[in-house]
């Protein structure tokens, strides 16, 4: 039920809203979102507190600590620049709030700001009109690194250079929005908005109902809208082109990969064949009709832009150039990003759009023009200073801008040299003091300075406006500049509306959705991580019964005969074969036992291969279930011990049983949650032929002409058979029905057969690439391979067979990698052309 | 002086390559004082795809991709060339740089041969202070712009020395210079560093000297191959005068102009990509012939 919109400022005597609104002191003289003008709380900052304040102190507490728990379950991370783990996200717990006519104003001046950077790219990139007529000098544009000029003259697909816009606001000290800052070149945060307003809609499900907050998905159905309609194609593919894991926004781009339901490709994905660019996929090249890039322009195509890039695609420019592809946004687009444009941003509005400018950005004078350069040395006590094309302060190095009154006497005389001398790398702005909104410590509000990220699409009838944005919220009063990195908190942003808003909207109509059980084609890099995520998990799994097996034997009392001794190490050879041990391990078995499990040194450790899993699995996290994600890091966290640590053989083996239910329920996630796609055939694939050849090892070490009852009561328990062993022969273990059992035998899920008839499965079923009725290298492998152990006898079966079994497989995978993969590290692979010619 | 050029590279690989894509940028284009009579470019194996156009900075790129399963890849240009300049040095030593300085903010082109381009730090020459202040020495007050770009280019061509082995197309800047070392290219560079450190447009061209020196004259560095020096833009009178640090001598009729950018990576004659393994063996030859 939706609240009165009169609402007197304390009106209430509630002891919660006494602690909320009467122990807010906004900063003297800095505008705040809670506190109007007139220094009495805004009108739907009431309404909210009210909503709130329905709720005691520990329900609000538990919901809050909901959400948390919501954030760091779904995986919601980012990565600070040069580390390497993902912190969680962290989410402010109350909204920032802005009312409806307040917001209309906003969405006019962001509306009107795209607009107007679409024709100033149009120009840059075409007639170069507003620098030939003096609107913009010449050297404003050129000092930038983003003006790309193999760019120049290139003409986009639908004639757009931006697809998506963000603009970075604050409220001025007057009240008013101003405009801190542009992005166009590959804005970030509007996954993050979404997985925020989840997050809290879900915490508060009814005070989000009765707030009348807007909703954003209408906004990201236009977006994928706007890309569909500017492709060639009427079903077009869609890929978000991603600078990799290491990214720091990579989560981000997996989010929305999987809610727009676009590809999410690297550079290596794509190749240029024909002037078009291409996806390679299992199935053979697809079409990229669209890309929507989250890498920097200039490492799009290391043939006409930075040579040094390895994440674009060769040829990229050329495909741009013809049209046979969209970008969004354009390489280049990055320009009017430009500090030193700010200066003439109003005199282009005027001049391009007849119009003043609604939201004006920080007042800013580019110290290339020499008025300008003067009044920023007489002011330099009151402006700050910055580079004029972004980056850090030329002459400063890791300083990205300097207020004038806090340098020291001969910094400032070198700075002011320095502006002297190479006044076109230079502009002066004014101080940026950032308005407050109120966030949450402990039970109580706080404000607290904040940079609000709007969004804004072309569709048909203009550009549209996110109702709602990214909001960064730092959490030191100090009103100066906010990145996301420590000590910032970011918060959903609520645009109220006056009457209920229309949910209905938001389905679309089900007669415009064509029904589809496959999702196009599985790019080739994604088939090689999932293949190797399973070959991984799969060998984990055998290194943990390896380390058990050696445990048990160790703590089993009657096992210490000579010939069990043998047994025993028979299994710390294996173990040192696989790099899970180092051969010049010390201490005993039971430190053998805890370094192959542990050793994150030993690349063939439980711990160092479930690592390899996890790696391999960051690079397809968009294809896996959060769950699965989840258990994989739980499975690494599990497997570390502290430093210095020396478990018994007894604790060794807890924890290898507790590591193995682990895999346990990865192998259940696999089974039951999997799509019976291309994708899971890859993983299952990967776990057959990895469990394939382990069982061959096994059964040679320890089922070899001279294997003692101790060895082949290892090789059953190794291969999880004994309990099938027993049921079916009473008589006791023996080498013939042993090696059948473990290779030959097509209805036990651990034998070689039984993976083999696998893999020859999946291979029938996947996509074939010739035209002529041949059939395919792997599968070819298989079909052989099959037929050899169908016919076997267990008789016959010796060593050598085994090993014939396990060279196959092992080159059954090659064949696999490369019919199916990219060019692996054996095989072919782009290079440069070396050499100064 | 008419002269016939004949640019011959060829890459030898270890092992197959089965897919190329190069750029080519080895035609010469019509530039003030040089004409192209005829230009020719083969390449071998024979490409599946190759399409020429004029880049932004108005030189011929030749894009070609190669498809071709080879052990070797050819690339030929053969190219007959007018050159012409006149002694364009200025006798007064052009304009005081500090004006031709502060006129270059103000531009209003955008076009290749803008100045605006050519102040800022680009891929390969970034701004390094040491090297301004090495150039500032070569512009006292009011020197006349051509002038202080003269001595300049004597400096670089006395204080450093030319040394094949000390630098590779990677080597950065900073370190040539604290080598006092290097090829064409770091003298070149160099010399950009210098100029657009104290606000001076200067562009890097890359081209072609004459192989046998006229009578009485001794042979050039850099002659074999392809070879680079720096133009200035001296005021819109003056316009872009040619400065070869490797040689000090201002560009006459022995340079031969293949193309003009930044720096190097807006023009290095060959880039590409290509799928294979293996190691590759590059070998350049150039004869620059005049026809008398």
């Amino acid at each position: 039920m939706p609240v009165p919109d009169t609402a007197p400022a304390a009106a209430t005597d509630s002891p919660l809203w006494r602690t909320w609104v009467d122990g807010y002191a906004p900063m003297p003289g800095i505008p705040d979102e809670f506190i109007g003008p007139d220094g009495k709380p805004r009108d739907y900052w009431v309404r909210f507190l009210k909503a709130l304040d329905q709720f005691t102190p520990q329900e609000i507490a538990r919901r809050f600590a909901s959400a948390d728990r919501h954030i760091k379950d779904t995986g919601v991370s980012y990565r600070v620049y040069g580390e390497t783990s993902e912190r969680s996200w962290p989410l402010s717990h109350v909204p920032m709030l802005i009312g409806e006519d307040e917001w209309r104003q906003i969405a006019a001046g962001v509306e009107q700001r795209a607009c107007l950077l679409e024709e100033v790219l149009r120009d840059l990139y075409g007639d170069g009109r507003l620098v030939r007529d003096g609107a913009l000098p010449a050297a404003v544009v050129t000092g930038s690194p983003e003006f790309l000029r193999p760019l120049h003259g290139v003409s986009p697909r639908g004639k757009r250079h931006l697809h998506l816009y963000a603009a970075d606001l604050g409220r001025g000290p007057d009240g008013s929005w101003w405009v801190l800052g542009d992005r166009t070149q590959a804005p970030s945060g509007m996954g993050y908005t979404l997985q925020n307003r989840l997050t809290l809609a879900r915490a508060f499900p009814d005070l989000f109902q009765e707030m009348n907050v807007e909703r954003l998905a209408a906004f990201f159905r236009e977006f994928r809208a706007g890309l569909t309609n500017v492709a060639e194609r009427s079903e077009p593919r869609i890929c978000l082109l991603s600078s990799g894991p290491f990214s720091e926004t990579y989560f981000e781009q997996t989010y929305l990969a999987r809610y727009l339901g676009f590809l999410l490709v690297e550079g290596e994905d794509l190749m240029m064949r024909d002037g078009r660019i291409h996806v390679r996929t299992i199935a053979g090249l697809k079409r990229a009709d669209v890309l929507w890039r989250r890498i920097d322009s200039d490492f799009c195509d290391p043939l006409e832009l930075n040579t040094a890039s390895s994440l674009g695609v060769p040829g990229l420019v050329d495909s741009l150039r013809s049209q046979n592809v969209v970008m969004a946004n354009m390489p280049g687009a990055g320009i009017v990003e430009t500090r030193a444009l700010l200066s003439f941003m109003p005199g282009l509005c005027r001049r391009v759009l007849a119009e003043p400018l609604i939201l004006p950005n920080i007042a800013t004078w580019w110290c290339g023009q020499p008025g300008e350069r003067e009044t920023v040395l007489r002011s330099l006590d009151d402006l700050a200073i910055a580079g004029a094309f972004g980056g850090t302060v030329p002459g400063f190095a890791g300083r990205p801008s300097m207020l004038g009154a806090e340098l020291r006497e001969e910094d400032k005389e070198r700075l002011a040299a320095a502006i002297r001398r190479r006044g076109v790398d230079y502009v002066g702005q004014e101080v940026v003091r950032l308005s407050t909104t109120p966030a949450w410590e402990n039970g109580r509000l706080t404000p607290r300075p904040f940079v609000l990220r709007v969004f804004a699409t072309p569709t048909k009838e203009g550009w549209k406006v996110m109702p709602g944005g990214f909001c960064r919220v730092s959490d030191r009063p100090d009103a100066r500049a906010v990145a996301m990195g420590d000590g910032v908190q970011s918060a959903d942003v609520w645009v109220l509306a006056r009457k209920p808003v229309d949910t209905m909207t938001l389905l679309p109509n089900s007669e415009t959705i064509r029904i589809r059980r496959l999702l196009g084609n599985l790019p080739s890099r994604a088939a090689d991580n999932l293949f190797w995520l399973g070959r991984y998990l799969e060998r984990a799994e055998a290194t943990m019964r390896l380390v058990r097996c050696l445990c048990s034997s160790l703590i089993e009392p009657d096992l210490v005969s000579d010939r069990a001794s043998q047994t025993i190490e028979r299994l710390k050879r294996l173990l040192v074969a696989w790099g899970a041990v180092s051969p010049r391990q010390s201490g005993g078995s039971a430190a053998v036992a805890a370094a192959a499990f542990h050793g994150p040194e030993n690349y063939g450790s439980a711990l160092s291969i479930t690592r390899a899993a996890r790696r391999a699995a960051s690079t397809i996290r968009e294809r896996l279930s959060a769950d699965s994600w989840q258990l994989i890091g739980t499975l690494e966290e599990r497997l570390q011990i502290p430093h210095g640590e020396k478990p018994s053989e007894a604790e060794v083996f807890d924890r290898a049983e507790e590591a193995l239910q682990f895999v346990a329920a990865l192998s259940g996630l696999a089974q039951e949650n999997i799509n019976r796609v291309a994708g899971w055939r890859f993983l299952d694939m990967g776990r057959r032929v990895e469990r394939g050849i382990n069982t061959c090892r096994f059964a040679r070490r320890f089922a070899s002409r001279d294997a003692t009852r101790d060895d082949l009561q290892v090789l059953l328990e190794l291969v999880d058979s004994q309990i099938t062993y027993r049921s079916r022969y009473i008589i006791g273990v023996a080498l013939a029905p042993v090696r059948d059992m473990v290779a030959l035998d097509p209805y036990n899920p651990r034998s070689v057969a039984f993976q083999v008839q696998s893999l020859g499965d999946h291979l029938a079923n996947l996509p074939v690439l010739r035209e002529d009725g041949i059939m395919e290298a792997p599968r070819r492998a298989v079909l052989d391979l099959q037929t050899e152990i169908t016919i076997e006898e267990a008789a016959n079966l010796d060593d050598r067979k085994l090993l014939v079994f396990e060279q196959k497989l092992s080159a059954l995978a090659q064949s696999i990698a490369s019919r199916y993969f990219l060019p692996g590290a054996n095989a072919a692979r782009s290079e440069r052309l070396a050499g100064l010619a | 002086m008419i002269y016939d050029i004949r640019h011959v590279t060829t890459y030898s690989y270890e092992s197959s390559v089965s897919f190329a894509r190069c750029t080519l940028r080895l035609m010469p284009s019509d530039t003030s004082g040089q004409r192209v009579m005829t230009s020719e470019l083969e390449v071998a194996p024979q490409p599946a795809s190759r399409v020429t156009r004029k880049s932004f900075f108005g030189h011929t790129n030749v894009a070609v991709t190669i498809e071709t399963l080879h052990r070797e890849l050819r690339i030929v240009a053969t190219s007959r060339v007018d050159v012409d300049r006149e002694a364009c040095f200025p006798e007064d030593g052009g304009p005081a740089w500090e004006g031709v300085r502060d006129l270059v903010p103000a531009s209003r082109s955008l076009a290749a041969a803008s100045p605006a381009h050519y102040i800022y730090p680009s891929r390969l020459v970034s701004h390094f202070e040491p090297i301004s202040e090495y150039a500032r020495q070569s512009f006292p007050d009011d020197r006349g712009i051509a002038d202080g770009a003269r001595d300049l280019m004597t400096r670089i061509r006395s204080d450093f020395t030319y040394d094949r082995k000390a630098t590779l197309v990677s080597t950065p800047l900073d370190k040539a210079f604290a080598m006092r070392r290097g090829v064409c290219q770091d003298f070149a560079h160099v010399m950009i560093a210098g100029l657009r450190g104290i606000g001076l447009p200067a562009a890097y061209v890359s081209g072609y000297l004459r192989t046998i020196p006229a009578k009485g004259a001794k042979r050039l560095e850099g002659a074999d191959a392809t070879h680079a020096w720096v133009a200035v833009w001296c005021g819109p009178e003056g316009g872009w005068i040619g400065f070869d640090p490797t040689n000090a001598l201002v560009v006459t009729n022995d340079h031969i102009v293949l193309a003009t950018g930044r720096d190097y990576a807006d023009i290095s004659p060959i880039d590409g990509v290509l799928v294979g393994s293996g190691s590759q063996k590059i070998n350049v030859g150039v004869d620059v012939i005049p026809l008398e």
